[in-house]
């Protein structure tokens, strides 16, 4: 195996240094429809938020970028649409990362939560601790759209106070 | 609120139209059919209509996660032919900085945690170990150091001159929003130069895991994974590879360049076919014609991507990336060569081609000018934008009234480009690897490598909550009763 060469750029602890403690991620394609919920979520969430404490952040990636995003806070709440025949649409639910272990036969390529972690633990990365994940349960959001579906949108509600009260900032 | 310990996401309700295997055995238990499904989000034209065109490069770069960048310089450039204007020259280099970036760090991103795990770690590694994490471990933890952080590094070049990687607002008719100043273009530059180090490295590594591997090689070479098709994709006034400008060539199964076109031009060229079991439209050469999911000149069956840019040029545009596409064609050629695995070397040799790239354009001493844009004056009518995304060719075709309204909108995407010989390449691979009715993970692992190696896009997968793409392979009895289903 050839050497790397110049290895000084590698992982500098700068790179993952954070201006705030917290974050609160916003997971999905905020212009298809009821993916879009996550977004709608943070900021509803955002206006409630001590943001001198905590970064908000909206993304439609996930994977490996998910490493990037999560690198280097101390806590981390991320916000998504779920698909599921489990439960109704509009359902909130509050996972830690290890439920997701649990998860039947993932793709072995796309690098999911749990491959996250243990990507950044091998790698000594600083990741959250505690990391949540509030999942407002959908109907498959296929369609490009503006609007969420009336049960999806009176999630909302629950699901920002699920935000607040993870991230320890619930009035 | 519900707190729950356990999670079960039931594939089935994704998967409706989404990443969906169905094989269809005969009574000898060996492959009659292999279809392969993947995902078409809908309604986005309708979305679009009656929108100003100038929001385009916004709004698309929105379709999806994964490759925002592309569609926003797809409808930038198809914005310039739609006001009839050139960007100056200071203005293009920023833009292929941008685009050469992002092109280096998605594909690092396929060759290292979305196809490589099937060469680094090995195809038939136990399935826990095929992944990113199983990388790391092969090829040693300041490899994966070096990964993130360049990564890391490349994306915070594009924050900082496009905005937000997922909703660039870089690209505006006639120019770019941004420039650079001189201070940013020597930091750049060191950064650049450590991503060709990066590429070479890649390179380096593809060789020592896989080329000095017999039995991977035989794989790359193997009938499973091999089609004679035509191939597509941007060439530069010198027919080398350009991933953001040029004419879009086509060549023949044998190497005969087909027809090289303007943008503009593209729907005298490319038709669309329909079947009933899937909802993406299958891309062929209309003046070949559609003769069925087949290879040779007499099918319009073609391919885009790495392996077709590489096919249809006749080298690289930068010296060392040129060197590798040499190597590459002396091991596995010559000309043409229509290995699907193929496409993770090539996709190597274009990594080191952008990371040069980057070089040359920090180099040029227009690129921190502030000439950034030529005023559009003309009234809009109809314009196209190509670029080379990281999975193939991409065209944005706008239409609008005199005043920039959208009235019409049609987008091609790589991955509907490279649809028919996708469904092929599983199809073969699962009728080569699949005898007497036996499907374990190993072998349903090789069928998937048919459509990995494409690097497809799955845009409404790649957001599900925990961020993986959910599949389901069903095998099935000639009467269409399951027999053994995976789930992914």
């Amino acid at each position: 195996m050839t050497s790397l060469g110049n290895e000084a750029h590698l992982a500098p602890k700068e790179l993952w240094q954070r201006d705030k403690k917290g974050l609160l991620l916003a997971l999905g394609n905020d212009i298809l429809g009821d993916d879009a919920v996550g977004h709608l979520v943070a900021r509803e969430a955002a206006a409630r938020l001590d943001l001198n404490q905590t970064e908000v952040v909206e993304t439609g990636e996930a994977g490996l970028a998910l490493l990037e995003q999560l690198a280097g806070y101390d806590q981390a709440v991320i916000v998504d649409a779920f698909e599921t025949s489990e439960y109704t649409p509009g359902t909130v639910l509050v996972y830690g990362v290890d439920d997701f272990r649990e998860i039947v036969a993932p793709s072995p390529h796309y690098a999911g939560l749990p491959e996250v972690f243990d990507l950044a633990r091998r790698l000594h990365l600083p990741m959250p601790e505690p990391m949540k994940v509030v999942a407002i349960s959908v109907l498959g959001p296929f369609a490009f759209g503006h609007s969420v579906s009336p049960d999806v949108e009176a999630a909302i509600p629950e699901a920002v106070e699920a935000v607040l009260r993870v991230l320890g900032q619930r009035a | 609120m519900a707190e729950t310990k356990r999670i079960t996401i039931d594939p089935i309700t994704r998967l409706e139209g989404h990443g969906k295997v169905d094989i269809y055995l005969d009574d000898a238990g060996d492959v009659e059919r292999a279809y392969f499904q993947i995902p078409e989000l809908r309604g986005f034209e309708v979305f679009s209509l009656g929108r100003p065109a100038e929001d385009m490069p916004q709004i698309t770069s929105r379709i999806c996660g994964v490759c925002p960048t592309a569609h926003h310089m797809a409808a930038t450039k198809a914005l310039d032919q739609l006001y009839r204007v050139q960007p100056p020259r200071p203005a293009r280099l920023i833009r292929e900085l941008v685009y050469n970036a992002f092109m280096l760090e998605d594909h690092a991103l396929h060759v290292y945690v979305l196809g490589g795990p099937d060469f680094i770690v090995g195809p038939e590694a136990p399935p826990e170990l095929r992944n990113v994490v199983g990388v790391i471990s092969k090829v040693g933890v300041e490899v994966g150091l070096r990964v993130i952080s360049t990564r890391r590094r490349l994306r915070e070049m594009i924050s900082h001159i496009a905005g937000k990687v997922i909703h660039p607002v870089l690209g505006l008719p006639g120019g770019v929003a941004k420039g650079l100043k001189p201070e940013e273009v020597a930091e750049y530059r060191a950064l650049a130069n450590d991503a060709v180090d990066f590429a070479r490295f890649t390179l380096q590594v593809f060789k020592d895991v896989v080329l000095a591997n017999p039995e991977y090689v035989d794989l790359i070479r193997s009938a499973a994974y091999t089609h004679r098709t035509y191939y597509m994709g941007l060439v530069d006034d010198q027919n080398r590879v350009n991933f953001y400008d040029g004419d879009i060539r086509v060549k023949t199964p044998d190497g005969d360049e087909y027809s090289k076109f303007k943008e503009r031009d593209y729907l005298e060229h490319i038709a669309e076919h329909v079947e009933p079991w899937s909802y993406v439209k299958f891309c062929y050469l209309s003046q070949v014609g559609w003769q069925g999911f087949l290879g040779g000149g007499e099918s319009g069956v073609y391919s885009v991507a790495p392996l077709a840019r590489l096919n249809v040029a006749e080298g690289m545009a930068t010296p060392i990336a040129q060197e590798a596409y040499e190597e590459y064609v002396a091991t596995l050629g010559p000309k043409m060569i229509h290995h699907t695995l193929a496409n993770h070397w090539a996709r190597v040799v274009e990594m080191v081609h952008a990371a040069e790239r980057l070089v040359e354009i920090l180099n040029d001493p227009e690129v921190a000018s502030d000439d950034l844009r030529t005023m559009p004056t003309e009234v809009p009518t109809r314009g196209v934008g190509v670029v080379e995304a990281p999975r193939g060719t991409l065209y944005h075709d706008y239409t609008t009234d005199e005043r920039g309204i959208l009235t019409k909108v049609n987008l091609i995407v790589a991955t509907q480009n490279n649809s028919a010989r996708m469904a092929m390449s599983v199809e073969a691979a699962a009728k080569a690897l699949i005898k007497g009715g036996e499907v374990s993970d190993g072998i349903l692992n090789k069928v998937e490598m048919a459509f990995r190696a494409y690097d497809p896009c799955h845009a409404c997968a790649t957001h599900s909550l925990p961020g993986q793409m959910p599949l389901v392979v069903r095998v099935r009895k000639p009467d269409g009763a399951v027999v053994q289903e995976f789930r992914r």
